[in-house]
């Protein structure tokens, strides 16, 4: 399957690459979160190139179709012309729970020995200010929103009774609590036997040309600037589309080496080459990223 | 295993992706190079706060904070 679509002269270059089309089918097949499709351009896809997204869908996602309608449905604005996206409205950032630190606010740290305490407000707070980035990153794994709720749920339980385990000169509390909910959503994940699905999105993204692996959130670093997200943007979609690919069925889907060669038809050694390029990117750039601040 | 290579399988390690037999080889470098070796496996848990900031928040529903807290609080008269 070939999905090349041609630049539309119509709409700006779109920031992090990519033709619109494939961040919606990318959308639709669950690869890439609402914020792949950036608010700072308008997104434009002729009618042409929607029928050939969704024959692609037809053909190796069916069930991914009616998400894929739904979505255009809400984004379209000239229905009777071409698919018209302009996501800055439907990406309007106040409408969305992006967490934001005021002067005064406690640092996660501080939460942290709050919930040490059991303290229940600490939990409230932390549950405030990042049940948005959990949840997507449930989402990402788990791609069924009630489901991805009870396992929020279960997250921040688990938060509240393994707090007195958490060790500030082991790490960040962001990155503990990832680490929990990350491991929850993929035991969801394998006792639903969803791999058949992660095939799926697997195989539609080997055959595509994807978009790209869109940042849109901010660090307790990063929200005293929004250039710190814009580094991390480049960053991941600088990446080959091979190494990112890999990299996101190992992370996203708990895959291990020998899963992701036997799914991708790529020997192992290739696997472990991309693995490891890929990984050490990002580290590297977030060793920047950290040195700025 | 130099450290470099203990470096790469560390950031592979993070998220789970090693092999059992490169497990296992894994943990004897990892006693190998002790301490040094466990801040730099510490500071490869930053690409998990990566890999989910990479995401746009997703909302939750506003009953589930009130689930939440409540299951919260009744656990915390439990225990008291």
């Amino acid at each position: 399957m070939n999905l090349d679509f041609e630049p539309d002269a119509r709409q700006p270059p779109h920031p992090f690459g990519g033709h619109p089309a494939h961040h919606a089918l990318r959308f639709a097949l669950g690869i890439e979160s609402y914020g792949g499709l950036n608010g700072r351009s308008r997104l434009i896809a002729s009618k042409n190139e929607i029928m050939r997204v969704r024959k692609a869908l037809d053909e190796c996602a069916p069930k991914r179709l009616e998400c894929f309608d739904t979505f255009h449905s809400s984004m379209t604005q000239k229905p009777q012309t071409d698919i018209y996206l302009d996501t800055e409205a439907a990406l309007d950032p106040t409408a969305l729970p992006v967490p934001t630190l005021k002067p005064g606010d406690p640092s996660d740290v501080e939460l942290m020995a709050g919930l040490q305490a059991e303290d229940p407000e600490a939990l409230s707070q932390l549950y405030d200010r990042y049940n948005g980035i959990l949840k997507a990153l449930i989402l990402r794994v788990i791609h069924n929103e009630a489901e991805a709720e009870d396992l929020l749920q279960e997250v921040f339980l688990e938060i509240w009774s393994q707090a007195k385990n958490f060790s500030s000169k082991k790490g960040k509390p962001l990155g503990w609590m990832v680490t929990l909910a990350r491991r929850r959503a993929i035991d969801g994940l394998r006792k639903k036997k969803a791999y058949v699905r992660a095939e799926e999105r697997l195989q539609a993204e080997s055959e595509q040309q994807p978009g790209a692996w869109g940042v849109h959130n901010v660090t307790e670093a990063a929200i005293h600037s929004g250039d710190a997200r814009f580094l991390m943007g480049r960053v991941l979609n600088s990446l080959p589309e091979a190494q990112r690919a890999t990299v996101e069925l190992a992370f996203f889907y708990g895959m291990s080496q020998r899963e992701i060669a036997a799914n991708t038809n790529t020997p192992l050694g290739t696997v472990k080459t991309r693995l490891e390029l890929g990984l050490k990117k990002i580290y590297d750039a977030l060793k920047e990223l950290k040195d700025e601040f | 295993m130099n450290f470099e290579q203990f470096q790469n399988r560390s950031r592979l390690y993070v998220i789970g992706a090693l092999e059992p037999d490169e497990l296992e080889e894994f943990e004897m470098a990892r006693k190998e190079f002790g301490t040094k070796g466990e801040d730099f496996i510490n500071e490869c848990y930053t690409l998990h706060e990566a890999f989910a900031l990479s995401l746009r928040p997703a909302k939750s529903s506003a009953a589930l904070k009130e689930r939440l807290m409540s299951m919260v609080k009744e656990r915390k008269r439990e225990t008291t």
